[in-house]
């Protein structure tokens, strides 16, 4: 349970209200979030398995997960055991009979306006309601009409509390210390024989020491690339390799760290010795434009006005052959890892272009250097906080392309 | 000789609880306070039934035989009368019964995972009543 004078609170009991404001708003009677988002947002418990929240016109959410992991999370939770259910295969215990038998209790006559969270996303553990699901649930409910409803959750997830943003500076901070860790390990020679798994650990442990709850990205964790792997054509996910760490090449490292499902998440480059003149000139286009990125990152613009400026920038420089024109990713508490803002875009369910920043959103700072016929690339990844006039990087672990000899 | 008791009659209820009141004390029931119904459809008179069963820190409290509505309890486990039966007679485990869905369970699951040991051993007390059913 948290306390309302720690720096990581968070009013999860305002966030329901607020929710069942919105749902009184869109004639909704019950809420029945499924994705991984909604479940951090509303329960403040990691939800590995599959579960469900369900929220009803006023009163406390309760949470369903697979029996196992029930009492875990109850205990996670601002919730206690009387709002967490476990689900199992049993008479009256499947998640469908179980939750569907709870919603009709819930509803005078058993008849209403369900809220669910369907659509589609490139971030494979979003949780949406599976087709089989949506059927299983519409046959158990009759009388009942299931509604697609998580935009009331996107909406109100999008400015980020005072506690999130703390959590967020907690897991950066964290984040930092694997990066020292990795540096401390590679310098001076003692890259030789490393590999990028060995690297992945070896942050992994270091940062564990230091509060993280896990490397959270279902990207592989920590994601470290070296060599060739660093220029992949827009190589923007690289799960750890056993390749070993060479000199003269160049070597990524991209650490996530969990603090209370905020999310660090931060990558730093490095040049092992000798460098050549070559990929100085890289390293050099990189770091200018990963510094006027976050010197331009303010409320009021879009991505595509960013978009637009940075590869303007990177073409009169001679090196936006290099650049994916793609200079964020959205972020939240654990599960939120995909599009920036609501789905109102021109593509369903990707980043609208046109997005406004406002002061109080959250979201990475994501830019991927790539030249794949020189086996040469960099990559940062920074959460930053969006202010009125500026952004606010969260990983303060210093920007530069460090030399290892 | 031992005397047959119908299954679900009043003897058989007054039999049950003196048998669980004598077998199983307070710590062996874990001293919980929780109440349970099992509902019992399909009866051999065509009609359903139910016992509730409630427990004070362990204590039996109320042990109540009836038909139609049973009272509020935080555990109601629903089945035929025959699946009942057949678990009374050792023929099927109530796990396996609820597993396979022949009971249905409706109540918090982790709560029940607590509970799960301290039901098996009161429908083991219950199993050795020499019934007719």
């Amino acid at each position: 349970m948290t306390i309302q004078n720690d720096p990581f609170f968070i009013d999860f009991q305002a966030r329901i209200r607020m929710i069942q404001s919105e749902m009184a708003k869109a004639n909704i009677d019950v809420y029945l979030g499924s994705r991984l988002r909604t479940l951090s947002w509303t329960l403040d418990a990691f939800c590995p398995w599959r579960s469900f929240v369900v929220i009803p016109p006023e009163g406390l959410p309760t949470a369903f997960t697979f029996v196992i992991d029930a009492a875990r999370v109850a205990d996670d939770s601002w919730l206690d055991e009387s709002n967490v259910f476990g689900f199992a295969p049993m008479g009256g215990q499947d998640q469908i009979e179980l939750i569907s038998d709870f919603i009709k209790d819930l509803l005078a006559g058993g008849r209403g306006r369900i809220g669910i969270e369907s659509g589609m996303s490139n971030y494979l553990p979003e949780g949406n309601l599976t087709h089989y699901e949506f059927e299983r649930f519409s046959a158990a409910l009759p009388g009942c009409e299931l509604v697609n409803a998580h935009t009331i959750v996107d909406k109100l997830s999008m400015i980020k509390d005072a506690g999130t943003i703390n959590r967020f500076r907690e897991a950066s901070r964290i984040v930092d210390i694997g990066h020292q860790a990795v540096f401390d390990a590679l310098k001076d020679g003692g890259y030789r024989g490393m590999t990028e798994t060995g690297i992945a650990g070896l942050a992994a442990f270091a940062m564990r020491r230091a509060g993280s709850e896990w490397e959270w990205s279902f990207t592989g964790g920590n994601e470290i690339a070296s060599g060739y792997r660093t220029g992949l054509t827009g190589g923007a996910c690289t799960p750890a390799s056993r390749r070993e760490i060479m000199a003269g090449e160049p070597l990524m490292v991209d650490i996530h760290a969990m603090f209370k499902l905020g999310l660090g998440d931060h990558s730093h480059n490095y040049l092992i010795a000798p460098v050549t003149d070559r990929q100085w000139w890289h390293a050099g286009n990189f770091l200018d434009i990963v510094r006027l990125t976050l010197k331009s990152y303010r409320a009021g613009i879009t991505p595509s006005e960013l978009a637009e400026k940075m590869m303007g920038f990177a073409d009169e420089r001679g090196f936006s052959d290099y650049m994916v024109p793609g200079f964020e990713h959205g972020i939240g508490l654990m599960g939120d890892e995909w599009r920036i803002g609501l789905n109102d875009g021109p593509f369903p369910y990707w980043t609208n272009p046109d997005h406004v920043y406002q002061a109080g959103e959250l979201l990475i700072c994501a830019m991927q250097y790539a030249c794949p016929e020189e086996g040469i690339g960099f990559r940062y990844e920074n959460p930053v906080v969006i202010h009125p006039d500026r952004c606010e990087p969260l990983s303060v672990f210093p920007l530069t392309v460090d030399e290892i000899k | 000789m031992t005397k047959i008791i119908q299954y679900l009659t009043p003897d058989w209820r007054d039999e049950a609880e003196r048998r669980l009141k004598s077998e199983l004390s307070p710590e062996r029931m874990n001293f919980i306070t929780s109440s349970m119904s099992n509902i019992y459809l399909d009866c051999p008179n065509g009609k359903d039934k139910y016992l509730f069963f409630r427990f004070e820190k362990g204590l039996f409290a109320d042990l109540i035989l009836g038909e139609g509505e049973p009272p509020d309890a935080e555990f109601r486990i629903t089945g035929k009368y025959e699946t009942f039966a057949r678990i009374s007679r050792a023929e099927l485990g109530s796990q396996k019964a609820l597993m396979t869905g022949k009971l249905k369970l409706k109540g918090n699951m982790i709560k029940a995972l607590k509970l799960a040991s301290i039901a098996d051993r009161l429908n083991k007390v219950l199993s050795t009543i020499p019934a007719a059913y």
